[in-house]
């Protein structure tokens, strides 16, 4: 019950998004008391939101960096979900590769703990959140994926990402 | 379209129903809703949850072997279009699927028809001990009808003229 109603507040309202997971696992906790769930039905009960400022995220092809933090999700005022294009600062990288750390990058995020809804009404969600980095016109800087990608790649137009992929979802 | 089998409880998922997740090694689980979503994030084992179809094959408690099963399983070739072909298999789907139910309720009613018979004998057993709790057993002697029905007597009517009554 706690669970479902975290979810709702955490995907429609704007106020939440700001402010990241933080508040909604303090409500939480704080509900614990009143329904049976317990601390280690929360734990494994993780809200997944969007990818927003600050979020880290994982660099799934060659192109050198390791990890990326998003500046800006482009298009939405809430976060970048499963197949949109982010902004994003290289935190991490490794020492001989096509971008270093602090370049500004675009990235498309291929991966996203948030479930996103098909068109057949079913839901999918992956493991982490991984990105994939590309230039202004959106083709990838690295020349290799690795792991699973969505197919939502194709209506968003970023089919060298899934011609790369080495399975697609 | 095609009907998914849930990961954890082996239910059909019908289109628009529950979530897949996708593991960083590309492995798909695809859940029919989020009762079994959670358990699977609680890393419960499918095989030790009772209600799960898994525990009930692992157990015996459910039919395993069938050649109903056949036809269910997934065939990774194609087949091409072929209207009497498909219109053939859309007739046997149901008599199929009430075959399979009538089997798989057969294969319950035999497993539990044990405890059944077990339970008859345990009843009688405690009626012809026990009776004496609830009427006196000098009474029961006196009355003939409260007596257990020990065998069945054809009786006519120029018997009963004849035969004294149990005292």
């Amino acid at each position: 019950m706690a669970a479902r109603f975290l979810s709702k507040s955490s995907s429609g309202s704007s106020l939440l998004g700001a402010l990241g997971t933080s508040l909604v696992g303090v409500g939480s906790v704080a509900r614990q008391t009143t329904s049976k769930l317990t601390y280690s039905d929360i734990f494994f009960q993780q809200q997944r939101t969007f990818v927003q400022m600050g979020t880290k995220l994982k660099v799934v092809d060659n192109s050198g960096a390791k990890r990326v933090m998003c500046i800006q999700a482009l298009k939405s005022k809430k976060g970048a979900k499963l197949g949109d294009i982010i902004i994003g600062s290289v935190k991490e990288a490794q020492p001989r590769g096509k971008v270093k750390k602090g370049d500004v990058v675009y990235g498309v995020v291929v991966r996203a703990a948030m479930q996103r809804g098909r068109c057949d009404g079913s839901h999918v969600r992956f493991d982490d959140n991984a990105v994939v980095l590309v230039n202004k016109q959106g083709e990838p800087i690295g020349t290799r994926v690795f792991g699973p990608v969505p197919h939502e790649l194709r209506k968003k137009k970023h089919v060298k990402i899934l011609a790369l992929a080495e399975h697609i979802a | 379209m095609r009907l998914e089998k849930c990961w954890f409880c082996s239910s059909t998922i019908y289109p628009g129903h529950g979530i897949q997740f996708v593991r960083n090694d590309a492995k798909i689980f695809r859940f029919c809703r989020s009762k079994c979503h959670k358990n699977f994030k609680m890393k419960r084992n499918p095989r030790k949850v009772k209600w799960t179809k898994a525990y009930r094959r692992l157990h015996g408690k459910d039919m395993t072997q069938d050649s109903t099963f056949e036809f269910e399983r997934k065939r990774n070739r194609p087949q091409r279009y072929d209207r009497i072909n498909t219109e053939k298999v859309l007739q046997a789907i149901p008599k199929i699927s009430k075959v399979k139910a009538t089997r798989e309720k057969d294969h319950i009613t035999k497993r539990l028809s044990v405890g059944r018979v077990n339970r008859r004998t345990e009843d009688r057993r405690e009626l012809e001990q026990s009776i004496s709790l609830v009427k006196a057993p000098s009474v029961l002697k006196e009355d003939a009808t409260l007596t257990l029905p020990k065998q069945k007597v054809t009786v006519s009517y120029a018997q009963t003229e004849n035969t004294p009554m149990e005292e």
